[in-house]
């Protein structure tokens, strides 16, 4: 007998219904037998290239279909629904369909329908319908009403002629009678009959994950009358197990079954996919925009433009350098890509926004002469086979960085320029991960709201199956109590979401350009900001062989053109960032001495650690610590050898002397990809288009085995093979985590101009970094390190504050000090309208003025007077005494605005303080300081008017804690006392595959940067994690000349110190601090994660680069972050005490 | 007219079906399933890992000639049938 075909699955790809992923579906179809499968998800066709691909890799053939809502559906609540298979050459088909669910008329955003009209539109003979239960014939026969079906079928059939009727049984009560008259309709309308399973998972197993996504995508919590299953039966069946279902509906007349296995079959033959239509890449089929001209001459003329603009035109290394590219190019037909490109990235900086390449790009010299990038490869040493080579199967990268605040503007110029139906933005789909697992879980099994979000943001951002590992694994969640009964199954579901796709959302930077055929290869939808979007990911996108371009908003590239902006404002100077000396030694003064927070890339408490000890000098010195600053080097302890060399420790070594030249700009070290090619070109000959393939090959531990066979075999004659060994173990150890120069190169550059920026206009680049916030600091860790370099920091002020961080300059007898404002976005709570209400009526006479024109929230009022946004306008400080009968306080201010509140509300009138309610001038107390700067951390997210450490001076001194100023003339090896506020916890991949705390903690004199290793984090993860002001014993190691870290011994929580004090005296503190940490169970458990080449890494290190370029991307800063908690860390489980109580 | 029962039984099954059964001391042979379906156990009320199904089936059997319509029901997780409705 043929096998039998499932033609209703939904895969993962169907959010919060399918529970398998389309690989482990197809698989499995090809264990039992099955020789095709369908894909039919759920409201698009998210899944579809992975399940082409998953069925290749299996060996069966495959189907492709959608499964969508009907909107003209009477019954509202449970909508209809029909499914829709492509034919052979359907898959425009199916895209347009899917699209026309979510754009058309029908559908409304995050609601996408169809009609029976705009399927007949689409359909045009290319897609088959199938109508089962869940359809409006379905329920209609459900309900026995057979005329309603019979007309509704008829209508059908006139709108989509090619169709059948499903039938499904999946063993619940009344089904298989349910299934038998649907079949027995479809005979007496002489319709085809299909069976099918609607499968929602693989394995039987997995329903109750099925279960789970039901309630979650209902909101509503785990019970029967949620659940569209009673039964554990939507899994993928086996042909037998088919069979049976087939005899349950037909009963015994066997020419019934067979009858109905046979349409199944003959629907599923007539509905098979050319794998190449879905997958063009592997084909070559690429699709680019139409260019007008034939592009290779196009793209010829360009460059040769380019070299004369350039003035590149005479050297005969640049024309042949140029030759080779272009024969590449031209050899896999992508001149009109990047024709495209560049035409994109003129048009970005005509907006004009500054617009810069990143990544292996910028090794092209086409991409230079053509104006895509402004790096040039020749001067750099940058090789373009990273970027291209004859050997890489796809479209090559090229990335654009713009600035943050104007990416969408560029996404729009695109937009314009290339019409609506050619562009389209790539989605992601954002997975479930331990916090939203647990998030969705606890709603499906009615854990109250709050007692939810605690137990959510108790774990650090791990995978969802790591869950119950981490409870056991971590001291901090151990000591947490959460390991109850009631909660191991909440645990137990949760870990089983994991990784399912749980909500689509816009690729932070990926965009598509096509051509008119563009929604023929991928179904799109509306993204949230209205642009056009495709449902496949970036991975998806290439393999459809569609034209990606990533424009990243980078913040930096915002902060930088803020910077220049209040320059300019202020000083009426113009800076051009890219015209300043690149040799400035104030500038790499200030880098050396590790005073970096807010450049880019360098601001990291190890990047830091690590610039002090490179000393970097010159350009060339950035891009080396920028490669060097990467896991893969950390790891590989690529960094010690380097630093020896360059420091004239030891002397640099060269396996070979033809290796000189490659290796001798790193001192002999391995740091770039760059170099592993030169190097493998050097030894084998074999051209820097094969090398490039080597390369990628040497970080897949399954194939580096016959790289390795075929370097030994194909080194040059004058390598012995000793050598060829030793080279060897050099490229297989670094090769793989190298890092690709041109990209470090298109860093350098920004990183070199935010430091110059800090180091001559030091307020107007913390006024940018605080306005764009483009690294890994909370406001108030920048605006204290500005507070340290000398600006003034201004307090909120109704009549000077702006929207944005603004520079003040007041003159002296010394010379203009410079001072930054509080703006007005930083008030807790405050819209856009307000601000813009505010600003546009300053100045003000009065609080009552502030109240009636600029009409702001009663609670924005209050805050802005509470952090002191109205002592401007009477003059208030806080000094002097609290009770003060006659003269007005800031606690008055806050009266009055409830005065007004309540007062009438005559619109815009200006009512005089005396038609309100009289609140006597100080009739209340003034605020304290400790009470002041408590607002301003509630309000503001920052403490302006005093730093917090400042409340516990007494107690650091009766201590004898060592401020972060004075580290540098502590003994190394001593065991000193430290403390300060929290600014930073991360644990980042270290080379032992420990998980490693690093925190940094701010004492107002500077930073002071501790290491938590595992023996002592049974007694300190807790504290470290859960709070804010710490104070910590650890061993002093000197790092560099001007460097200090600490091995942290113990530590404890600053307020409980000061509430010991309060009750017991000093002594006791002292005594408590002196004695050994009791440990108070066992360190961190969890089994490291072991590569092959011995690289080890904690299951709980932080995922991803260290100094991850994703930091300036983040899409939304909470307004009250206080410190930085990378991935790995823990959260904050219970509340804390700031500032010691008066 | 059906009475609710909810007795343990004993039964024997052929083919993966009830063939017989022991109710109240007297051997019933099935003639004929007539209907046949399943239900999950709501897996959530219970700290149990085993999901278990509760499996129904209305059958026509007799204890001798007379024939009447029974509702058995097997659970998988304790593997016991019960007997929970009989028509006449």
């Amino acid at each position: 007998m043929r096998p039998f075909t499932h033609l209703h699955v939904a895969s993962a790809y169907s959010l919060r219904y399918g529970a398998a992923f389309p690989a482990a579906l197809a698989a499995r179809a090809a264990e039992l037998g099955m020789d095709a499968l369908a894909l039919t998800d759920r409201d698009g066709i998210y899944g579809a290239v992975k399940h082409v691909q998953a069925c290749v890799k299996a060996g069966i053939r495959a189907i492709v279909g959608v499964d969508l809502v009907l909107a003209d559906d009477s019954a509202p609540g449970k909508p209809a629904r029909v499914t829709l298979l492509a034919k052979p050459g359907g898959w425009g088909a199916l895209c347009r369909v899917a699209s026309a669910a979510h754009l058309g008329q029908a559908g409304a955003r995050g609601a996408p329908a169809v009609t029976r009209e705009s399927i007949a539109e689409q359909a045009q003979g290319e897609l088959v319908l199938l109508l089962g239960r869940g359809s409006d014939v379905g329920r209609a026969v459900a309900e026995h009403r057979f005329d309603d079906a019979r007309d509704l079928f008829r209508r059908w059939r006139e709108a989509v002629p090619d169709l059948a009727v499903e039938v499904v049984d999946q063993y619940g009560y009344r089904e298989a009678s349910t299934a038998a008259r649907m079949l027995a309709f479809a005979d007496r309308v002489r319709a085809k009959a299909v069976l099918t399973n609607q499968v929602r998972y693989a394995d039987p197993q997995d329903a109750p994950v099925a279960d789970v996504l039901d309630a979650a995508r209902r909101l509503a919590p785990l019970h029967p009358r949620h659940l569209d299953q009673s039964t554990s039966h939507a899994y993928l069946k086996s042909g037998k197990e088919m069979l049976e279902v087939a005899e349950r509906i037909c009963g015994p007349d066997r020419a019934a079954i067979g009858r109905l296995l046979h349409t199944t079959r003959e629907v599923a033959e007539g509905c098979v996919l050319d794998p190449d239509d879905v997958l063009a890449m592997r084909v070559g089929r690429v699709h680019l925009p139409e260019v007008g001209r034939d592009p290779v001459p196009l793209l010829r003329n360009h460059c040769e433009d380019g070299l004369i603009r350039r003035g590149m035109e005479r050297s005969k290394t640049t024309r042949a350098r140029l030759e080779d590219e272009l024969r590449v190019i031209e050899r896999k037909n992508l001149s009109g890509y990047f024709i495209v490109i560049a035409e994109i990235a003129s048009m970005i900086r005509h907006i004009p926004v500054r617009c810069a390449i990143r990544g292996s790009g910028a090794g092209s010299l086409v991409n230079h002469l053509i104006g895509i990038s402004e790096v040039n490869p020749i001067e750099h040493g940058l090789l373009m086979e990273r970027f291209l080579s004859d050997g890489r199967i796809g479209l090559p990268d090229i990335d654009l960085d713009v600035e943050s605040a104007a990416r969408l503007d560029c996404y729009r110029a695109i937009y314009e320029r290339y019409g609506e139906t050619r562009m389209a933005c790539v989605s992601m789909m954002e997975t479930y991960r331990a916090r939203s697992a647990i998030r969705d879980v606890g709603a499906g099994v009615g854990l109250p709201p709050h007692e939810i979000d605690v137990i959510a943001k108790a774990f650090p951002h791990i995978r969802a199956r790591q869950i119950r590992a981490a409870l056991n694994d971590l001291p901090e969640l151990r000591a947490s109590g959460l390991d109850q009964a009631q909660l191991r199954q909440v645990f137990a579901l949760a870990e089983r979401l994991d990784g399912l796709p749980r909500h689509i959302a816009m690729h932070p930077c990926g965009v598509l350009v096509g051509n008119g055929g563009l929604r023929d290869r991928t179904p799109v939808q509306h993204s949230l900001m209205g642009f056009p979007m495709s449902q496949f990911d970036k991975d998806d996108v290439e393999e459809a062989g569609l034209l990606k371009l990533d424009v990243l908003g980078v913040r930096m590239q915002s902060a930088i053109a803020y910077t220049l902006s209040e320059i300019s404002r202020v000083d009426g100077v113009t800076v051009d960032p890219d015209a300043v000396p690149r040799d400035d030694a104030a500038t790499y003064d200030m880098i050396c001495s590790g005073r970096t927070l807010g450049c880019f890339q360098i601001e990291s408490p190890g990047q830091r650690e690590l610039v002090a000890k490179l000393e970097p000098r010159t350009v060339h010195d950035l891009i080396v610590d920028i490669s060097l600053f990467r896991p893969g080097p950390v790891n590989s302890d690529m960094v010690t050898p380097y630093l020896e060399t360059r420091h004239g420790w030891r002397v640099a070594k060269y396996p070979h002397e033809s290796l000189r030249e490659a290796l001798a700009e790193t001192h002999g070290v391995v740091v770039f990809h760059e170099q592993v090619l030169r190097v493998v070109d050097a030894v084998t000959g074999c051209g820097l288009s094969h090398a490039e393939k080597v390369r990628r090959t040497l970080s897949d531990p399954d194939r580096r085995q016959d790289v390795r066979r075929w370097f030994l075999a194909n080194a040059r004659p004058d390598f012995d093979p000793a050598t060829v060994e030793r080279v060897w173990t050099i490229l297989e150890a670094f090769g793989a985590f190298g890092f690709c120069k041109a990209h470090a190169a298109a860093f350098a550059l920004p990183t070199y101009q935010s430091a110059w920026l800090k180091r001559h206009h030091t307020a107007a680049f913390f006024a940018g970094i605080l306005t764009h916030e483009p690294g890994m600091y909370p406001p108030r860790v920048i605006l204290d390190d500005a507070r340290r370099c000398g600006v003034e920091i201004l307090p909120l002020d109704v009549n000077r504050s702006g929207r944005n961080w603004e520079v003040e300059k007041r003159p002296t007898p010394d010379g203009p000090v410079y001072g930054l404002r509080v703006p007005l976005s930083a008030v807790k709570g405050v819209s856009d309208a307000e601000v813009e209400r505010i600003t546009a009526g300053r100045p003000y006479t009065s609080l009552a003025d502030f109240w009636a024109r600029a009409r702001p929230s009663r609670p924005v009022a209050e805050r802005v007077v509470e952090v002191g946004g109205a002592d401007g306008l009477y003059g208030l400080s806080l000094a002097g005494p609290r009770w003060r009968p006659g003269r007005l306080t800031r606690r008055d201010l806050i009266a009055q605005v409830g005065a007004l509140a309540r007062g009438p509300s005559g619109a815009g009138a200006q009512m005089p303080l005396e038609f309100t309610e009289r609140i006597e001038p100080g009739e209340l107390p003034e605020m304290t300081e400790a009470e002041a700067v408590r607002a301003e951390l509630e309000i503001l997210g920052m403490d302006v008017s005093r730093h917090v450490v400042g409340f516990h001076e007494e107690l650091l001194a009766e201590l004898g804690v060592v401020r972060s100023r004075d580290l540098l003339r502590c003994r190394n090896n001593s065991s000193i006392l430290v403390a300060g506020v929290k600014v930073a916890t991360q644990t980042p991949a270290v080379r032992s595959g420990q998980r490693v705390i690093f925190v940094t903690l701010d004492d107002s004199t500077g930073p002071v940067d501790l290491t938590f290793f595992e023996s002592v984090q049974g007694a300190c993860a807790a504290t470290v994690f859960g709070s804010w002001l710490l104070v910590a014993r650890g061993v002093v190691r000197r790092t560099g000349a001007r460097a200090v870290s600490l091995r942290a011994e113990a530590c404890w929580d600053l307020p409980a110190l000061e509430e010991l004090r309060a009750a017991e005296g000093p002594d006791a503190v002292r005594s408590l601090v002196r004695r050994a940490p009791a440990t108070r169970d066992g360190g961190v458990g969890g089994r490291a994660i072991e590569y092959g080449n011995g690289y080890r890494l904690s299951p709980y290190a932080d995922l991803g680069p260290v100094p991850s370029p994703a930091a300036g991307l983040a899409a939304s800063v909470p307004s009250a972050r206080l410190w930085h908690a990378s991935q790995g860390s823990s959260g904050d489980t219970g509340r804390r005490q700031y500032l010691p109580r008066h | 007219m059906s009475r609710v029962y909810g007795d343990p039984i004993e039964a024997w099954t052929r083919d993966g079906r009830p063939d017989r059964f022991l109710w109240r001391d007297r051997l019933y042979t099935v003639e004929r399933v007539l209907d046949h379906w399943v239900t999950s156990r709501q897996w959530w009320k219970t700290t149990e890992t085993d999901l278990g199904e509760r499996r129904f089936w209305r059958v026509e059997a007799t204890p001798d000639r007379e024939v009447g319509v029974y509702e058995l029901r097997y659970d998988t997780a304790s593997n016991g049938w019960l007997m929970l409705r009989v028509w006449d």
